[in-house]
């Protein structure tokens, strides 16, 4: 057919159509008494109009409703996402389906959630990674935790996250009755979660009691960030098309949401506004039920909001306290952003006072605004100066920063790899052993992705640097040390030849290449390294640049390794420094810097020091990130580790208790972090009277985890038997050590070779068991190798040298020989004494063994110089132990 | 450059619906939104939900409102915003279909009987991909009546509407819509 043709059958068919049925049959009959195939046409076409059933003549919502699944196709529900397998659908939204799974070898269950139709577009599949990058980046007891990230073989992205049993907060607080107190300590539980996101500059932007589980323990988990939003484009032009991506829940709805104004820090303080009234009220702020929705939008823009307490039919508090409850909700949930509370702080600030009956500071007369009367004003910059109030600058968000201002098509290309990155960066977070064989074989693969990603980005040389810095720094953190030096080295070539020599980017890789160096066993290469990056940062950057604060902070922990403490004392006080001029309330970065200070003098036996300071960070990680946070259980370890130090082993105990707690609650009852909580109070309840029996069980939990997530040959597993070792020792089950022992040394003989430190620890542990039971020619050569292992790895003068000096010259000493022991143990003591405080426990059994030495050589003189300095170090025992 | 997927016809060229949008990424964007909303009647329809509209006028109007403030749409009229997004929905669905068609196939070891062979009706996925090729054959014979099947179909245009868009009298906009009807009606039919 063509197009005369068409239009020859159409006419016909538009001159009959609407003709009786006998006058239409003639009609036809007579045009086409040349043409039959014409009529056949015009027939088949009438034909057609008077069904009148095709699918056109159906809506196309019923063709969508047969075309777009439901959930996902059932070829992708037999596949396996990582070590997990789907169980059940738990819901589904615009991007994706939520899935319950469970973890075949731990046996846990986790949500997953897989985007549906991701060939649909780019943008999508950005959303999505955008969720999960928002996720990787939250760190919070309260806010649902992101596992792992992969993508299926055709292309569809997935990530796990903490799945969590709870229900919404308002349901929650009716079916316990909950008081006044109670549902506003549940909602200042909401605000510290929604301040964490904010700090990371993270607008969730969906706040509604749906998002807000409660679980049966009372604890609060915020969930769905599938519309969260990163603040990095607050220097850039506001895109305001991602303020209303898709059908916002009205009655949470802030005015500038609707408006398409930007959004911010502030929309979410309305949002939890809305929640607050609800929870004190029992409904919503608007009565939106019977409206369209173009009214409903209008009441949230310009309707007054009725008071809660007008609204509440609890009346069981007083007017009075109903009148604060007003302005604290009515000041988050006004009309216009710049009248609200500044930031979530400011609003718990005020629920703080509330509950203490102490005056709000948010003041009636500031929210006594006209009712109805809606001024816009142009108040973006303020609220992007109460953004940048709670900016903290991280690597990952600085990077983000820089990367947001480079090219578009670079920034697209980065975007996979970025999401790789944070996602690898959060897990590291906080240690250096979180990851298990099968993880970081995971992991490995996704690096090796990013590397080749990284090559292909050959026409942004500065975003590629930036890219093979961060991977190196990820492998290095793997153990992948060759490779880690490879990437960091390019990325030095690549910023020296873009920016020449003495530029702060090339600061940033020489530090970076130092702290490698530290792992790389050449300490002096990395003290060089970072040394140099840091005054090319001074040089370059101003002086109270960032940049200059981290590399000073990695110089010192550098000299820290060196064991050099005073000089990385010195180099650490001035990283603190820095950190605190920048002024305002301390950050995760002072307190880091802080943490690695008080480690310092710690390992340098300034426990007094170190012990004032950690009860400084301990406040100020509190007060960042709540009660229960990990940090908050890594504070405490470090405190009851200068307790047990000190002997005081039941303080010791209650701290790595309250630790344990803390991790136990967050990370559950099988996970490595819990197993390392396990290890700590297990290694101070051997020191207390009858501890080894709990030590001994609490030891095998451990052990049991470890070897769960770890499979049995594994460093932490090592670690472990370890100790258990020890608890065998004290039971005087010798036969039982040995055998630990054993096993301790064959695992770091296997994962770290005949040369490396562990396997010198595991060698100098083994002969330590055979010294302990007077089997001193099994013990000596042991001892002697474990020597010659640190002295190549570590250097002669390490303390692991020196320790392992000191326990040869006693087993020398057992057997009489004595010159030969004085030999090695004064080796020893002098290596320590440099090192460390007079008051260690290995100086004083060295000054034990020498006198004993001397006096055996006779050599009274010599002995009694070790004598007078036992007493000396007995006695300040004893007094540091008095004031303590 | 041309856009890929979306083909020339009537005076629309891909290149032209990229220059009304501003760049590749507006569409990219409107393309999830009108797939999100899309969803959303979809499971209305299933739900049976007697509130819910369903038409895709309210689509298509629900995309713009949401859009319309965005910088990318700065300078797009309203019809041609709708004009845009009824080819999103078209192309949105016709993937669609196309993918689950495919996934059919792919599914492993089917388990055809003879009767499932005989009285299977075609599958929404097959009518609308039906559709698509008899609405690409239709676009050869009279491109103007294509679109006026897209605009009003896909897009949810009233007649007033599909006649500003194509500079044509009210009258031939129903003209066309009703010939053009009987015709992919009947090209559905032979297909099936």
């Amino acid at each position: 057919m063509n197009a005369a043709r068409w239009e020859q059958i159409q006419a016909l068919f538009h001159e009959v159509a609407d003709l009786p049925d006998p006058a239409q049959r003639a009609s036809l009959e007579a045009q086409c008494a040349e043409d039959p195939t014409l009529m056949t046409e015009v027939l088949s076409l009438l034909e057609q109009d008077a069904r009148g059933d095709s699918l056109l003549d159906r809506d196309a919502a019923h063709v969508a409703a047969e075309v777009l699944d439901e959930g996902i196709p059932p070829a992708l529900l037999d596949q396996t996402f990582g070590p997990y397998r789907l169980k059940q659908a738990l819901g589904q939204g615009g991007m994706g389906v939520v899935y319950l799974a469970e973890r075949e070898d731990l046996g846990s269950v986790a949500a997953i959630k897989i985007l549906r139709d991701a060939w649909l577009s780019p943008d999508r599949r950005e959303r999505f990674a955008s969720e999960q990058r928002t996720l990787a980046q939250l760190n919070h007891p309260a806010i649902a935790r992101l596992y792992d990230a992969d993508t299926l073989p055709d292309g569809t992205p997935w990530f796990v996250m903490e799945y969590v049993e709870g229900v919404p907060l308002t349901e929650f607080c009716e079916q316990h009755a909950s008081s006044i107190p109670e549902r506003l300590r549940l909602f200042r539980a909401v605000c510290e979660a929604v301040e964490h996101a904010h700090r990371h500059l993270i607008v969730h932007r969906d706040l509604k009691p749906s998002n807000i589980l409660v679980k049966p323990d009372g604890s609060v988990k915020l969930l769905d960030f599938g519309i969260a939003k990163q603040l990095d484009s607050l220097e850039g032009p506001v895109d305001r098309t991602r303020t209303g991506l898709r059908l916002m829940t009205p009655a949470y709805a802030a005015p500038e949401q609707i408006l398409g104004d930007p959004v911010g820090i502030h929309t979410d303080i309305y949002t939890l506004g809305v929640v607050l009234y609800e929870l004190l009220t029992g409904r919503l702020p608007f009565d939106l039920s019977n409206r369209t929705p173009g009214e409903a939008e209008t009441a949230i823009i310009k309707q007054g909001r009725e008071r809660p307490s007008a609204a509440a039919k609890e009346k069981s508090i007083s007017r009075r306290a109903w009148a604060d409850l007003d302005v604290l909700c009515l000041t988050a949930m006004h009309i216009e952003p710049q009248r609200r509370y500044r930031t979530v702080e400011a609003l718990i600030r005020d629920i703080d006072h509330y509950l203490a009956g102490e005056p709000l500071e948010a003041r009636p007369d500031t929210f006594g605004y006209r009712i109805g009367k809606f001024v816009r004003r142009n108040w973006q910059p303020v609220s992007a100066a109460a953004a940048s109030l709670l900016v903290v600058v991280s690597l990952v968000v600085f990077y983000t920063v820089r990367l947001a201002t480079a090219r578009n098509a670079a920034v697209a290309e980065a975007g996979r790899t970025q999401r790789i990155q944070r996602f690898m960066l959060n897990l590291f977070q906080g240690g250096d052993e979180a990851v298990g064989p099968a993880d970081s074989l995971r992991v490995v693969t996704l690096l090796d992705r990013g590397v080749q990603e990284a090559q292909a980005l050959d026409g942004e040389p500065a975003v590629q640097a930036e890219l093979r810095e961060t991977l190196g720094s990820i492998y290095q953190k793997l153990g992948k040390l060759e490779r880690a030096d490879s990437l960091l080295g390019a990325a030095l070539d690549q910023r020296r030849s873009l920016f020449g020599p003495d530029n702060a980017e090339v600061a940033r890789s020489l530090v970076a290449l130092g702290r490698l160096r530290v792992d790389q066993a050449q300490d002096e290469e990395a003290e060089r390294l970072a040394r140099e990056g840091l005054e090319m940062s001074k040089r370059q950057l101003r002086p109270n640049d960032p940049a200059i604060a981290s590399a000073t902070l990695a110089l010192g922990q550098i000299l820290e390794d060196r064991g050099r403490y005073a000089e990385a004392i010195e180099v650490l006080e001035e990283a603190v420094r820095l950190r605190r001029a920048a002024g305002g309330p301390p950050t995760p970065e002072l307190a880091s810097s802080l943490r690695e200070l008080a480690n310092t003098h710690y390992y340098a036996g300034h426990l007094a020091v170190a012990d004032s300071l950690d009860r400084l960070i301990l406040g100020m990680t509190r007060q960042l990130n709540g009660e229960r946070h990990p940090l908050v259980a890594e504070d405490l370890i470090n405190l009851g580790a200068v307790q047990q130090e000190w002997g005081h082993y039941q303080e010791a105990e209650r701290y790595y208790r309250q630790a344990l707690d803390i991790t136990q609650a967050f990370y559950g009852p099988n996970h490595y972090k819990t197993a390392a909580g396990l290890t700590v109070l297990g290694r101070a309840l051997r020191f207390e009277p009858h501890g080894n029996d709990e030590a001994g069980r609490l030891l095998q939990q451990a052990l049991a985890i470890r070897e769960r997530v770890f499979g049995k040959v594994h460093p932490q597993v090592a670690s472990t038997l370890n100790d258990l070792g020890g608890v065998a020792l004290a039971r005087g089950r010798f036969d039982e050590a040995e055998a630990l022992a054993k096993r301790v040394l064959a695992i770091y003989r296997t994962v770290y070779g005949r040369k490396h430190a562990f396997t010198g620890v595991g060698v100098a542990n083994l002969a330590s068991v055979y010294l302990k039971h007077n089997q001193y020619s099994q013990a000596e050569p042991l001892f002697r190798e474990a020597i010659g292992i640190f002295t190549e790895t570590q250097g002669a003068e390490h303390l692991n040298t020196g320790i392992a000096r000191i326990k040869l010259g006693r087993t020398l000493l057992r057997q009489h020989r004595y010159a030969e022991a004085v030999g090695e143990t004064l080796a020893g003591y002098e290596i320590l004494a440099k090192r460390t405080d007079r008051g260690v426990s290995w100086l004083v059994d060295a000054r034990k063994d020498l006198v004993a030495a001397y006096d055996a050589l006779g050599q009274p003189e010599k002995a009694a110089r070790f004598r007078a300095e036992l007493a000396d170090s007995a006695e300040k025992a004893a007094n540091a132990a008095k004031r303590n | 450059m041309a856009l890929r997927g979306i083909r020339t016809e009537h005076g629309l060229e891909g290149g032209e619906l990229e220059a009304l949008l501003g760049d590749r990424s507006a569409l990219d964007h409107l393309f999830s939104v009108t797939y999100e909303e899309l969803r959303h009647l979809a499971s209305s329809v299933r739900r049976s939900d007697p509130n819910a509209s369903l038409s895709p006028t309210t689509l298509v109007n629900e995309a713009w409102l949401k859009l319309r403030n965005s910088p990318r749409l700065a300078g797009v009229s309203r019809l041609h915003f709708k004009r845009i997004a009824a080819r999103a929905m078209r192309q949105v669905l016709v993937e669609a279909a196309r993918r689950r068609k495919a996934q059919k196939r792919g599914g492993g070891l089917a388990i055809a009987t003879f009767d499932d062979a005989v009285a299977e009706p075609p599958s929404g996925a097959d009518q609308l991909l039906g559709l698509e090729a008899a609405l690409e054959a239709l676009a050869r014979l009279e491109p103007r009546q294509a679109l006026v099947v897209e605009s009003r179909f896909f897009g949810g245009f009233d007649v007033a509407e599909s006649a500003e868009l194509l500079g044509v009298s009210e009258a031939t906009v129903l003209r066309d819509w009703r010939s053009a009807k009987a015709w992919l009606a009947r090209e559905l039919r032979r297909a099936s």
